[in-house]
């Protein structure tokens, strides 16, 4: 997990990159997940599909939202997200 | 429509949980929903607002999830109110403050409001920040207080700070919101009851300010000195709801101040009182000069033309002089 989220921490010039970090941090969390009950004897399947419901409907904003944005910018890399000039 | 729906159903959800993953699943659907509605206009500054605004909402989401499972790994409890593993009490101040805006992790705030249309930005700025402000309340008594109070102060600071050079007035208005988020969070831990007032009062002015600006469109300063052509009575109770804001003392937006201020001398923290009394100073400079350039100043060509709006203001600029 904390591997992943320092990926996404530090991504460099795609926006992919950062997708991509992301769905490898919730699929560390969905792992851990389904480690834990083996271990306590208890089950947890619901929480489980709904973990991977959620993370799969962001995942798809995520790809729209990069599309639209290589649409309207011309590439993918983040120097060129510095419209909104501070 | 189908987003408003979603977006109150998420809050609903998010308000109704005492199990992380509903909180978590909430939230998740706030996200969601409020993406299309930031990169309705197929502008390229709306589109780039959405993605930073996904960007830093879904890690704060996943962060989240993450803290609670280091919770349930190490107690077995699924609940919210029982916090006991301090990392993931850790975790979780830092996830809820990006999602709110507060200072370490204030960077995508106002270039998002920047770059939503009106009406979308005062969702994002009050109806949003309501549910990871309803989690912070559960989880209050066991989360670190220095930490908290030490965002707080930071967070104040920096939003009367980086307001001052600000001629976009959703930028302003976004930093104004990260100070105010700092007034709730620095109460906290010591009266719950404190926050949800402050952020009723500071909702309700918001909402008044972001839609008498929706109805005489001014997103600059400049558009604001000419804003009393068009529709003078709502310019003047802009100016009112304006000076409450800042917590002038005859209006409605002192109350929480002055509340939270004795909290902390009760409490014994009279430094960090006069502390944020004197950064919000800094905030009441850029608020009087906003009045001023929308009351007071006249434009070079100063013609009394009025121009026809979609109307339906007056009703909710009056309440915050109450």
């Amino acid at each position: 997990f904390s591997w992943s989220s320092l990926g996404l921490a530090f991504h460099r010039t795609h926006l992919i990159s950062s997708l991509l970090c992301l769905e490898s941090i919730i699929l560390s969390i969905y792992i851990a997940l389904s480690i834990w009950p083996i271990k306590n004897q208890t089950s947890a399947t619901l929480m489980q599909i709904l973990i991977l419901a959620f993370s799969a409907c962001e995942a798809s904003a995520g790809l729209a939202i990069l599309i639209a944005s290589t649409q309207t910018h011309v590439s993918d890399h983040l120097r060129n997200l510095n419209l909104l000039q501070c | 429509f189908i987003l408003m729906l979603s977006l109150t159903l998420g809050t609903m959800i998010t308000i109704t949980s005492n199990h992380w993953v509903t909180a978590w699943a909430g939230l998740e659907i706030n996200t969601l929903a409020i993406i299309p509605l930031i990169s309705k206009s197929h502008h390229p500054r709306a589109i780039e607002a959405a993605t930073k605004y996904f960007l830093t909402q879904a890690t704060a989401s996943a962060l989240m999830l993450f803290s609670s499972m280091t919770n349930a790994w190490s107690s077995g409890q699924w609940d919210i109110t029982q916090l006991t593993n301090p990392s993931s009490c850790l975790l979780l101040t830092a996830a809820i403050a990006i999602k709110l805006g507060l200072t370490p992790f204030h960077f995508w705030f106002p270039e998002v409001l920047q770059g939503s249309s009106l009406t979308t930005a005062l969702l994002l700025s009050t109806a949003m920040k309501f549910p990871p402000t309803t989690i912070l309340l559960l989880t209050s008594h066991s989360l670190n207080p220095t930490l908290l109070s030490t965002m707080a102060i930071m967070s104040i600071a920096l939003g009367g700070w980086m307001g001052l050079n600000q001629t976009q007035t959703r930028k302003i208005l976004a930093f104004s919101s990260i100070s105010h988020l700092g007034w709730m969070t620095i109460i906290i831990t010591y009266n719950p009851k404190l926050t949800l007032l402050t952020f009723y009062l500071y909702s309700l002015m918001t909402t008044s300010i972001f839609l008498s600006m929706n109805s005489t469109n001014t997103l600059k300063l400049s558009t604001l000195m000419t804003s009393w052509t068009k529709a003078p009575m709502l310019n003047t109770t802009l100016m009112l709801t304006l000076l409450s804001l800042a917590g002038l003392p005859p209006l409605t937006g002192f109350l929480p101040k002055w509340l939270i201020i004795q909290e902390l001398t009760k409490q014994e923290m009279t430094t960090t009182a006069t502390i944020i009394s004197m950064l919000s100073l800094l905030g009441l400079f850029f608020y009087l000069r906003l009045t001023y350039c929308s009351t007071i100043t006249l434009p070079p060509n100063s013609s009394n033309k009025m121009k026809q709006w979609s109307i339906k203001k007056p009703v909710n600029t009056l309440t915050p002089t109450l």
